[in-house]
């Protein structure tokens, strides 16, 4: 194992013994590779112009950086494909651990030879990469040793990386890949720890999915700033693609003609949905519910049932669909089944005979607090939402959503980054 | 344009402003905290108004150094420490960071230094008040509710308008001192430099670059507003060197003029007795608790929240204490160390309070040279990178920082042989 600190500023010797200059940095290529192949490395002489020497001419990188070839037959690299220069684009920069979930600072970057060409095999981001880097690696590890400790490593595999460009994060392929693979709330803490301006360039590159269903773990001030940034055809789509509830959070948030222009732009079945929880309070059982769930209409049987949420679009859209709600043509709650008493039900059997017939409902006024209260003490994964002076339900609270108040979610602990 | 429409559009660019007001006006202030009205009550009681054409100088230099990094700060998104890791790699980042932590462990001294001061003067024992106030600034950080009580703390601050109050009401010679605020005058003692270097230190601070960096970087300051980001900061700036000035003068016509030169805080709150009469100790140690408790909640976390960034270690307060164990414990370690200097039995208060001033003065050319490297490299700030002007001036300021430093060292060796 060899670590690109102790090759950069070396002294390069040609085949002969002779000095060349020195190695100022290494290049790798073929980023999709899990080990990229060195490719070439930056050659530096007081004066003359930095130049490219191809992999196949080098020798050795450590202890001394030698060449296969004499001064006189170095045949200059250009590069082709996605090149990486490590020194200048990797090290000392932050990048992201996918499989730790975390953004982490390059202190060192691990080569090792293989059969006979070298790769990039790892990210250190331990403290032994930095005592490396400060040049005291050897006492810390003889003062550890007399301590009876070991200094541990922190090498993260090549495969589990993915390099941040500043301003566009993820001008690399690989990088986008692996980071659009994330779970959303990682990406969405991993935004956290970017400084500002890269965070906002990942995130209008994702796609509209992956986008959307970031934003929805974002604390407000990122989703507004993100937002803003984008076109506002592709901002509606982004609303769209949340969950109605989400997006009036966020629609409440923007200044009014952004958001009347931004609903405008919204497919018209999915603004009126926004439209409605715009008018409940924030922290209000209307404001944090969803209008989407999955029902079906009163006098079916269990295996009816099953076949009409199949086909329902309402069915479609519900994200978690605990229960299943009994609606008359007038859409008044009539009773309500939990998903698994109608997958276990005998096929023919009444739909009604499973349900329960009054089950607890709560205003579109009643405050969040109070939801969250009910849905502790019942044991509910999902209240219904009623309006009480109609009957007619409007959308169901998720345990999700209402115990928010109670566990706030880890953005919420966190004061302004600096000040 | 109607009347109306123009003036719907005056209120919405004042509005604006004020919307984007904040980092600049806050970190000049913050600059009068207990150490800086230390500083300048020493400054005004020994030198009179001898000193106060380094203010005028130091007024320049505040604005432009603030602007730099305020600038960077917009620019790249990023904090002064993370955009040196980046351009200079780990040596540079560890001997910057060490110096920080040095000029920032020894301002937080001073401001615990200023509450035991405060609490004394309230006959509150230092052996109560400063674990108390350890404790409290540990709570109100970690909890989280800083936000609140920066509002109230930053209110306390405002008792430093009553030296602005105070300065005219005591009918200082103004010609006098105008002469004097043009006019630079020497002297060639130790005390003297020290007094310099003091004064410069606590007007331009290492943790004023970096935290007005930070908060503008945070904030998301839209480079095509960046003009009003850049009135923040000059306003702030003179703001924050008027009241200073009139720090000094209150002292001098107070204190100066009877020849008392300040060695206790007892002392120095008798410059505002014209204004509050018996009220003056209370007056001076409400505003130095005030002063003394929001530097004390702000510096710790802001040096720790650099030095974390710059290593990449794990930070913020949303972790918990098993994932970031530097970031805790160099906080926690902050705290501790300054609280128990000041409970170290005997120690004077009040020297302690202006000398780490000297000590920021010494380490800032250190980080000036870096951020100077820095706001020239165009592959970091691009178009917006420095001008011929802010390189004369900001390398002027670090050049005389350095000559007055090795002066001090220098000085007493002349003088004994």
């Amino acid at each position: 194992m060899l670590y690109l600190s102790q090759v950069r500023g070396r002294k390069v010797w040609d085949a002969w013994s002779r000095p060349v200059g020195r190695c100022a940095d290494i290049l790798v290529g073929n980023l999709e590779q899990p080990f990229p192949p060195v490719v070439a490395l930056v050659l530096k002489d007081h004066g003359a112009p930095a130049h490219l020497i191809p992999a196949e001419q080098i020798s050795e990188l450590f202890p001394e950086v030698v060449l296969r070839v004499p001064r006189e037959e170095i045949t200059p690299y250009t590069p082709h494909g996605e090149v990486l220069p490590l020194g200048e684009r990797v090290l000392d920069r932050q990048v992201v651990d996918t499989e730790g979930r975390r953004v982490v600072r390059v202190n060192d970057l691990q080569i090792a030879r293989v059969n006979d060409h070298f790769c990039l095999t790892g990210v250190d981001v331990g403290g032994r990469g930095l005592l490396r880097r400060l040049g005291v690696e050897r006492p810390a590890v003889a003062l550890a040793r007399r301590l009876r400790r070991r200094l541990p490593e922190s090498v993260i595999p090549w495969e589990d990386v993915a390099p941040l460009q500043h301003g566009d994060p993820l001008r690399l392929r690989i990088s986008r890949e692996r980071i659009s693979r994330l779970p959303p709330a990682d990406i969405a803490a991993i935004l956290n720890d970017l400084d500002r301006r890269t965070g906002q360039a990942l995130l209008s590159r994702l796609d509209n999915e992956t986008l959307a269903d970031t934003l929805e773990e974002s604390p407000p001030e990122v989703q507004v700033a993100a937002l803003s940034q984008l076109a506002p055809e592709r901002a509606a789509d982004i609303l769209e693609e949340m969950g109605p509830d989400e997006a009036a959070d966020l629609l409440a948030d923007l200044p009014t003609e952004t958001s009347a222009r931004l609903l405008d732009l919204m497919e018209d079945e999915d603004a009126e949905d926004v439209q409605a929880l715009l008018g409940y309070p924030e922290d209000s059982a209307g404001g944090i519910m969803t209008t989407e769930f999955a029902w079906v209409p009163v006098g079916l049987r269990a295996a009816e049932a099953l076949d009409y949420l199949r086909r329902s679009p309402d069915a479609q859209d519900d994200e978690a669909m605990y229960y299943v709600y009994i609606l008359d043509p007038e859409r008044r709650l009539r009773g309500v089944v939990s998903l698994r008493d109608l997958v276990m039900a005998q096929p023919d059997r009444p739909l009604d005979e499973e349900a329960e017939e009054s089950p607890v409902t709560v205003d579109p006024y009643a405050s969040q607090k109070d939801v969250a209260y009910l849905m502790a003490k019942y044991d509910l994964l999902a209240v219904p939402v009623v309006d009480s002076r109609t009957g007619e339900m409007l959308g169901i609270v998720t345990v999700d959503d209402a115990v928010d108040t109670i566990l706030p979610t880890a953005w919420k602990k966190r004061l302004p980054r600096l000040y | 344009m109607t009347l109306k429409s123009r003036a719907g559009s005056v209120l919405r660019r004042i509005w604006f402003f004020l919307a984007i007001l904040g980092p600049g006006l806050i970190t000049a202030n913050a600059g009068n905290d207990a150490p800086g009205i230390a500083t300048y009550s020493m400054a005004g009681s020994t030198y009179g108004y001898h000193l106060l054409w380094l203010l005028a100088v130091m007024a320049v230099g505040l604005v432009i150094v603030q602007e730099m990094a305020a600038r960077m700060g917009a620019v790249t998104g990023k904090g002064t420490a993370d955009l040196i890791r980046e351009r200079f790699g780990v040596r540079v980042t560890a001997f910057a960071m060490l110096c920080l932590l040095l000029a920032n462990l020894g301002t937080t001294v001073a401001q615990f230094a200023g509450i035991a001061a405060g609490a004394e003067m309230f006959g509150l024992s230092r052996y109560v008040a400063v674990p108390l106030a350890a404790l409290l600034v540990g709570f109100i950080v970690l909890r989280g509710s800083y936000t609140h009580v920066e509002k109230v703390l930053l209110a306390l601050c405002l008792s430093a308008l009553s030296y602005v109050v105070s300065a005219f009401i005591l009918h200082p010679p103004w010609e006098e001192i105008l002469r004097q605020a043009v006019i630079p005058t020497f002297q060639s003692n130790p005390q003297y430099i020290l007094a310099v270097l003091a004064t410069i230190g606590t007007t331009v601070t290492p943790w004023g670059i970096v935290y007005i960096q930070a908060s503008v970087a945070d904030k998301g300051v839209d480079l095509k507003e960046y003009r009003y980001t850049r009135l923040d900061v000059a306003v702030g700036a003179a703001w924050g060197n008027i009241v200073s000035a009139c720090i000094v003068i209150c002292t001098a016509a107070t204190l100066y003029v009877h020849g008392i030169s300040v060695e206790t805080a007892e002392q120095a709150a008798v410059a505002l007795e014209p204004l509050a009469g018996a009220g003056a100790r209370y007056l001076f140690s409400v505003g130095l608790l005030g002063a003394s408790l929001l530097a004390a909640s702000v510096l710790p976390l802001s040096t720790t929240y650099a030095v974390c960034e710059a290593f990449g270690w794990e930070r913020g307060l949303d972790q918990r204490l098993r994932d970031a164990p530097i970031f805790y414990g160099l906080y926690t370690a902050i705290i501790a160390f300054s609280a128990l200097v000041v409970l170290i039995p005997g120690i004077p208060l009040f020297p302690i309070m202006w000398l780490s001033q000297s000590l920021n003065a010494i380490l800032l050319p250190v980080l000036l040279v870096l951020a100077l490297v820095l706001a020239n490299d165009r592959r970091v700030m691009g178009e917006w990178a420095n001008r011929r002007v802010q390189n004369w001036l900001v390398g002027g300021l670090t050049v005389m920082i350095a000559v007055i430093t090795v002066a001090l060292f220098v000085l007493p060796l002349t003088v004994a042989r």
